[in-house]
């Protein structure tokens, strides 16, 4: 893929090396990570997965839980699936309707739908409880174009409008928030590094040898931009011409313009990442969002879901079927590679990467990592009990 | 607790939603609550309801009627 012409241009001699590769096997390091996750917006959910009063979604992160839901208001709330007696979960299912009220399945305490104790099972055995000492502990959160964001400790972040602001011009003639759900959430777990998937995904040089689909619906039209605070924004523009590839031939064929878009939209596939983990991408039928989570040093969950237009026709519909063949071979493409590369990190051969200027996106994701970690700026592997403190006293050293 | 006549009525559905349903259990116990909270169900009912609520098919009435529970049924 000759791309070149596309890029805006890295700084000379800028630094290529990535991150060290000790820094994919870390425990110690992964536990400072963890915070970055969890002082972080993530997508939860899309407004149209909880349509009616009761409707809940939980969302599950590095030891936190949440669960949004609609209230008797019609308001989305999200809360801390954690009951305030013994801290059992709330509700146990991914996604559900809780008709009246939450009931803690261990014990039997109930709460109202905004969070509000409603009473102690067995009442008596308690003195008087105040409904709102007790009521469930509250998530920030922030709806974008229909997203659900949650962010489960305050952290440097503005809010997600803020954030993505350089896109809502273009975010907005997406009616997002318009769209419903198409086959519920998808996750998967991979046995590699979170860093390791994000690292393949911040960039686009391996498309035109990974993803032939890709590739060929637009791969010499692809451009991605850096990621510059907290935010990146890619897009491949159809290529002219027919598509050798048989789901791409027929999506060009199908892929049929929005009403409500300007005709390049129409043509184009639009991903905006948003630090640290978490990618939405728009095309002329769908927007879907994907993110991935630690389980371990070297393993990962991704998770994702789609939606689409309320009224599409069976054109539409055709498109959309065929746009996610094309997501889903991709997927799977880029899971052998995060495979790949992971596990040579192991090797005491690993020298480091070499990016290309392609890849100058995977530089910058790094920066913002080494902007809140200075330890990844380590390059010998540290002692795993010396992790924690040393990245303490990088960051005082800083100051 | 002064109760809402409309949230009332919307709670007695619940309270009295029918047995047998999937999720019907935790239905009818969060609407005990609620009737707990105005001083109109004993006790002894909200237990039964919260014994109940697992088992959709059970109809907690009929339970308490088994132990031999006085005041059943709400007062309004």
């Amino acid at each position: 893929m000759d791309n070149a012409k596309n890029l805006k241009f890295p700084p000379k001699g800028w630094d290529r090396s990535g991150l060290p590769g000790w820094t994919y096997h870390s425990s110690a390091l992964l536990d400072l990570e963890i915070e970055i996750f969890k002082t972080h917006w993530q997508v939860a959910c899309h407004i149209s997965d909880i349509p009616n009063i009761g409707d809940f979604k939980t969302f599950d992160l590095c030891g936190e839980r949440a669960i949004i839901l609609r209230d008797t208001n019609f308001e989305i709330k999200a809360f801390h699936n954690i009951c305030r007696h013994r801290g059992s979960r709330l509700v146990t299912n991914d996604q559900g309707t809780c008709k009246n009220a939450l009931i803690c399945p261990f014990h039997g305490w109930v709460y109202n739908l905004d969070g509000t104790l409603r009473g102690a099972s067995q009442p008596k055995s308690f003195p008087p409880l105040d409904k709102n000492q007790f009521s469930l502990r509250p998530v920030e959160y922030e709806i974008w174009h229909g997203f659900v964001f949650v962010r489960f400790k305050k952290g440097p972040q503005p809010s997600v409008k803020e954030l993505l602001n350089k896109y809502e011009r273009e975010a907005s003639g997406y009616k997002m928030s318009e769209q419903i759900p198409t086959d519920g959430f998808w996750t998967e777990t991979s046995p590699v590094n979170w860093k390791s998937i994000r690292d393949v995904d911040n960039e686009g040089y391996h498309v035109a040898m990974a993803h032939p689909a890709l590739q060929d619906l637009y791969g010499s039209n692809y451009y991605g931009d850096s990621y510059e605070d907290g935010v990146s924004r890619s897009e491949g523009k159809f290529t002219a011409s027919k598509g050798r590839h048989w789901g791409v031939r027929n999506y060009k064929k199908f892929s049929k313009p929005h009403k409500d878009l300007p005709m390049e939209s129409n043509q184009t596939w639009v991903y905006y990442g948003i630090f640290p983990n978490s990618v939405i991408a728009i095309t002329p039928e769908t927007s879907l969002f994907y993110q991935e989570f630690p389980v371990s040093t070297d393993e990962s969950i991704i998770r994702s879901a789609t939606y689409r237009y309320p009224n599409e026709d069976r054109q539409q519909k055709a498109a959309r079927y065929l746009a996610s063949r094309i997501d889903r071979e991709t997927v799977v493409e880029d899971k052998q590679l995060t495979i790949w590369s992971n596990e040579s990190m192991l090797s005491d051969a690993f020298d480091g990467f070499y990016l290309s200027d392609l890849e100058y996106g995977v530089k910058t994701y790094h920066d913002h990592l080494r902007a809140i970690l200075p330890i990844y700026n380590i390059t010998e592997t540290p002692k795993e009990s010396e992790i924690k403190e040393l990245n303490s006293s990088l960051i005082k050293s800083k100051r | 607790m002064k109760p809402n006549s409309n949230e009332l009525k919307i709670q007695k559905t619940l309270l009295n939603y029918k047995v047998g349903i999937s999720g019907s259990g935790y239905i009818r116990y969060g609407a005990a609550m609620y009737f707990y909270n105005l001083g109109i169900l004993s006790d002894e009912m909200l237990e039964i309801y919260r014994r109940c609520c697992k088992f959709d098919n059970e109809d907690p009435i009929d339970l308490a009627r088994f132990e031999q529970i006085s005041n059943l049924k709400i007062n309004l």
